[in-house]
């Protein structure tokens, strides 16, 4: 498989859009290839990508989702790694005593013998290995521990925020509560008979205060004074230096230096400060249309193992492109070499055929549909839908299905027969002896274990231009055994499946 | 008790001001953004970054503004957008395709519970806790000018130009060239960090001098290294007091930045008139330059005073009263709907997912369908 460029083999998913195999998931209750666009992200842990720990959700909310030990440089945004320094501490034989003595004593006369042996103490300050920026460039004191106990910086107009946000909630109560005791008013309740008082709810205060009962009312909440900004006729001139005095570019921040501590956004790099590092999160990939997991990973953040793992490359076989029989040119025969892959512990019976057989969508369809009766029968229950409350989670199938946009614009010659591709055995590999030659189809060239490589003629449009890309489509039909399934009998199921897969075999030549 | 809380707690809402050049994003109910990125994403095919607003079909938006919001969610914020709620800061005169393609993507593929869309000039000024003033924006592509009086804009008095940053970074890129400097050279990013780093707006009397020919000593240059290319280019003086210029530049069509403001003030009606022009609030990134408020009041006065036009529609004594904001002013707009989304209205006036999913449309004022159905209710 490669890496670094872009597979010529692309699979269309499900939902349409085209990808190569290694992006591709299966769902196995589906049963149907899955894209990142068309599943469901999920958060499944948040870590430290720097000190690797693992921080819960709540947590990790309330601390602004950044971790409480590690720092980005502010200049470079590499992370900031603590350094010790050994400070001498003058550490004097008799401490004057604090409070009754007075600080008269020690600025008067300083403790008379000095200590024989000074003593040295472990400071911290943080520094980046990557631009050498440290928390002495910009005055922060060092620390007596390396973590924990860094400030933050605090924000300027938090009080006026709170301020503002606590006023607008207010008025907001107030308005909704004004609304509801307007409409209480504009409709009264129905009462079985005709009274004329109730509008203006003169009887009911009128009975309350006879019986000594207290005033029945509405608590008013209580009004918040705010005082406004005031617009001033001052602004702040343009400095005269700005004229005179030349400029160093290295004490101006930069925009990204600015941005990524938007509270402030400091101009001068003397104001720069150490960032809390912001976590990581590992994903878990859910399928939309039946809400199984595609892709679950392991919780802690230094394994990157997965607990499920449903992608496509280990359940779908694997097309590789090898090469074009002859150079490409418009509307001339050619053939391409194809090599087939089983991942599965099963064997498979492939065909390629030019168009997606007719019946393919509605089996699938039939499948699944199957697969969600017996949800059904749990959560049709009458009480839970007239309380409006369903178990299921809310399917969010409704994004528009798309068509594949790709366009082919070569005729295959479709493969005369279908053919068997063994199931991996990895410990076949070391077999050294030799198969007896078996009655092959025409068009396999060479098989080995798992693999097939396959020759399929197929010719280019003949409208082409050169330079034009060729691109290859057809569809393979696969048998594929699922070991999970809904029935109550556990056995293995088969299921013919289908992938539609479009192949660049690359340029016209001139 | 935590798990007690986390149960409990509503999850705040996520506010979102997705602007030309910079997206600024974070919480409900917090004083500054957690985020504010580039407003462009990587191409999952070819892996090239692109501007989110550069598209040719709807479709491809709508890819664009998945992927990009994809990013924000599991990059930058770190929750998952299911059954959230949403503050969205808009321009009242923003594309409507950008606005619908936008909700789509937000309800249909990231279900989401509501989005709470807010007029960004009206959102900017409830952090000031006034309810009148005139808003200028001015943003990457496109300064705007709304009257708000009351809490109501003056959708009437709108005025739009299309200088904004943009244009500051092409001045500079054609002064540049002038020099001699080559075209490689110059990228976008180059661009904004000299104008960052070394432009300012100069004073009115220094610009005035400049066009009556009258040279003064310009600012030192300043010599620039352009580290991807080891190559440094000296940036005149000159260049650095006057990219600014072209937000001032008197012309026939009476369109530069305080033309606009006046211009503003005058469509409205008179009793407002004096209220507006004792309370600018100049917001935006575009608005964080060295100079601007004092250049830009000592023009309003100086038009004021000698332009006919002006001075034969405005009367009285009028200072020209210019408000500071909490924060920084981009993100002012986004300060305001945090503000809002913390209130219960985000409860009330949301478009609910429900009410989506029944028209498939987003309730737009511009709409008379909208309105119809409104008054018919």
């Amino acid at each position: 498989m490669s890496f670094m460029q872009p597979s010529p083999v692309k699979y269309a998913c499900s939902c349409g859009i085209l990808n190569p195999i290694n992006k591709l998931f299966f769902c196995r209750h589906c049963p149907k290839l899955r894209c990142g666009f068309c599943v469901c992200h999920e958060i499944e842990s948040h870590f430290c990508s720097n000190c690797l720990e693992n921080i819960p959700s709540s947590e990790a909310r309330h601390k602004k989702n950044c971790c409480a030990n590690c720092f980005d440089c502010p200049c470079c945004q590499h992370t900031l790694s603590a350094r010790a320094t050994t400070v001498p501490v003058v550490r004097k034989t008799e401490e004057p005593k604090e409070g009754e003595s007075g600080a008269a004593e020690v600025t008067a006369a300083p403790s008379p013998k000095p200590s024989a042996m000074p003593t040295t103490k472990k400071m911290y300050y943080l520094s980046c290995l990557s631009c050498r920026w440290t928390t002495r460039d910009v005055g922060i004191p060092d620390q007596g521990v390396a973590t924990g106990t860094w400030p933050d910086k605090e924000c300027l107009y938090q009080v006026r925020f709170n301020t503002l946000m606590e006023y607008y909630q207010t008025v907001v109560l107030q308005e909704k509560q004004e609304k509801q005791e307007f409409l209480r008013r504009k409709a009264p309740k129905q009462h079985k008979f005709p009274s004329l008082t109730d509008r203006t709810g003169l009887t009911v205060s009128l009975i309350r205060r006879q019986i000594g009962w207290t005033e029945k009312s509405m608590p008013k909440p209580k009004t918040v004074h705010i005082t406004s900004a005031e617009a001033s006729a001052d602004v702040e001139p343009l400095s005269a230096d700005i004229f005179t005095q030349p400029l160093n570019l290295r004490n101006i921040t930069t925009i990204a230096q600015r941005h990524s501590q938007p509270a402030d956004q400091p101009t001068a790099v003397s104001r720069l400060y150490p960032q809390r590092r912001s976590l990581w999160i590992k994903r878990s990939l859910r399928c939309r249309q039946c809400e199984h997991n595609l892709i679950k990973p392991e919780y802690h953040p230094t394994s990157i193992k997965y607990r499920i793992q449903l992608f496509a490359r280990c359940h779908v076989p694997e097309v590789v492109m090898v090469r074009c029989e002859q150079p490409l040119q418009a509307g001339q025969s050619n053939a391409i070499l194809l090599k087939f892959t089983n991942p599965t512990m099963y064997d498979m019976t492939i065909s390629l055929l030019d168009a997606p057989p007719p019946d393919a969508e509605v089996n699938a369809d039939a499948f699944q549909q199957a697969c969600r009766i017996k949800e059904e029968a749990i959560t049709s229950s009458p009480l839970l839908k007239s309380s409006g409350v369903t178990l299921a989670r809310q399917n969010s199938t409704r994004e528009v299905k798309r068509e594949v946009k790709e366009v082919t614009n070569a005729t295959i010659v479709p493969l005369e027969s279908e053919f068997v591709l063994n199931q991996r055995d990895d410990s076949k590999e070391f077999d050294e002896d030799v198969q007896a030659p078996i009655e092959e189809p025409k068009f396999i060239v060479w098989r080995k274990g798992n693999k097939v490589l396959l020759r399929l003629q197929f010719s280019p449009a003949a409208e082409l231009q050169p330079g034009n890309n060729v691109t290859l489509g057809f569809c393979m039909q696969y048998t594929y055994v699922n070991t999970v399934s809904n029935t109550p009998d556990k056995e293995p199921t088969t299921h013919a499946l289908y992938s539609r897969i479009f192949i660049h075999a690359g340029d016209i030549v001139n | 008790m935590p798990l007690y809380e986390s149960v409990m707690q509503e999850k705040p809402p996520i506010v979102l001001d997705i602007g030309n050049a910079y997206t600024k994003l974070g919480f409900a109910a917090e004083a500054y953004p957690r985020m504010i990125i580039p407003t462009e994403l990587v191409l999952t095919t070819t892996g090239e970054t692109k501007q989110l607003f550069d598209y040719t079909q709807t479709d491809q938006l709508y890819d664009q503004l998945v992927d990009f919001l994809q990013t924000i969610f599991f990059k930058h914020l770190l929750v998952s957008p299911k059954e959230r709620k949403f503050v969205l800061v808009e321009n009242v005169c923003g594309q409507s395709v950008i606005r619908e393609t936008l909700a789509r993507a937000l309800f249909m593929h990231f279900d989401v519970s509501s989005v709470l869309f807010v007029s960004s000039h009206l959102t900017a000024l409830s952090t000031l806790a006034v309810s009148t003033g005139l808003v200028v924006d001015i943003g990457y592509s496109e300064t705007t000018v709304m009257p708000v009086f009351s809490g109501v804009q003056i959708m009437s008095a709108f005025k739009d130009h299309s200088y904004g940053s943009c244009a500051v970074h092409a001045e500079i890129k054609r002064q540049l060239l002038a020099t001699g400097v080559k075209e490689s050279l110059l990228s976008e990013q180059v661009l904004e960090d000299i104008k960052l780093r070394t432009c300012f707006v100069t004073t009115l009397e220094r610009a005035q001098a400049k066009i009556n020919e009258q040279p003064q000593q310009p600012p030192p240059s300043v010599d620039y290294a352009i580290c991807d290319d080891d190559a440094v280019i000296q940036i005149p003086g000159t260049l650095r007091e006057s990219v600014y210029e072209i937000l001032f530049e008197q012309n026939n069509e009476r369109d530069s930045l305080p033309h606009l403001i006046l211009r503003a003030i005058l469509d409205c009606s008179r009793d407002v008139r004096r209220a507006l022009v004792e309370s600018i609030f100049v917001i935006g990134g575009g608005s964080m330059v060295q100079g601007l408020l004092a250049r830009l009041k000592a023009e309003l006065q100086l038009l004021l005073e000698n332009d006919n036009y002006y001075a034969a529609h405005f009367h009285g004594e009028l200072q020209f009263k210019f408000y500071s904001c909490i924060g920084k002013q981009n993100f002012t707009a986004w300060l305001g709907g945090a503000l809002c989304g913390a209130t219960d209205l985000i409860q009330s006036r949301s478009l609910s997912k429900e009410a989506y999913l029944r028209h498939e449309h987003v309730p737009d004022w511009s709409n008379l369908c909208d309105n119809y159905r409104l008054n018919g209710n």
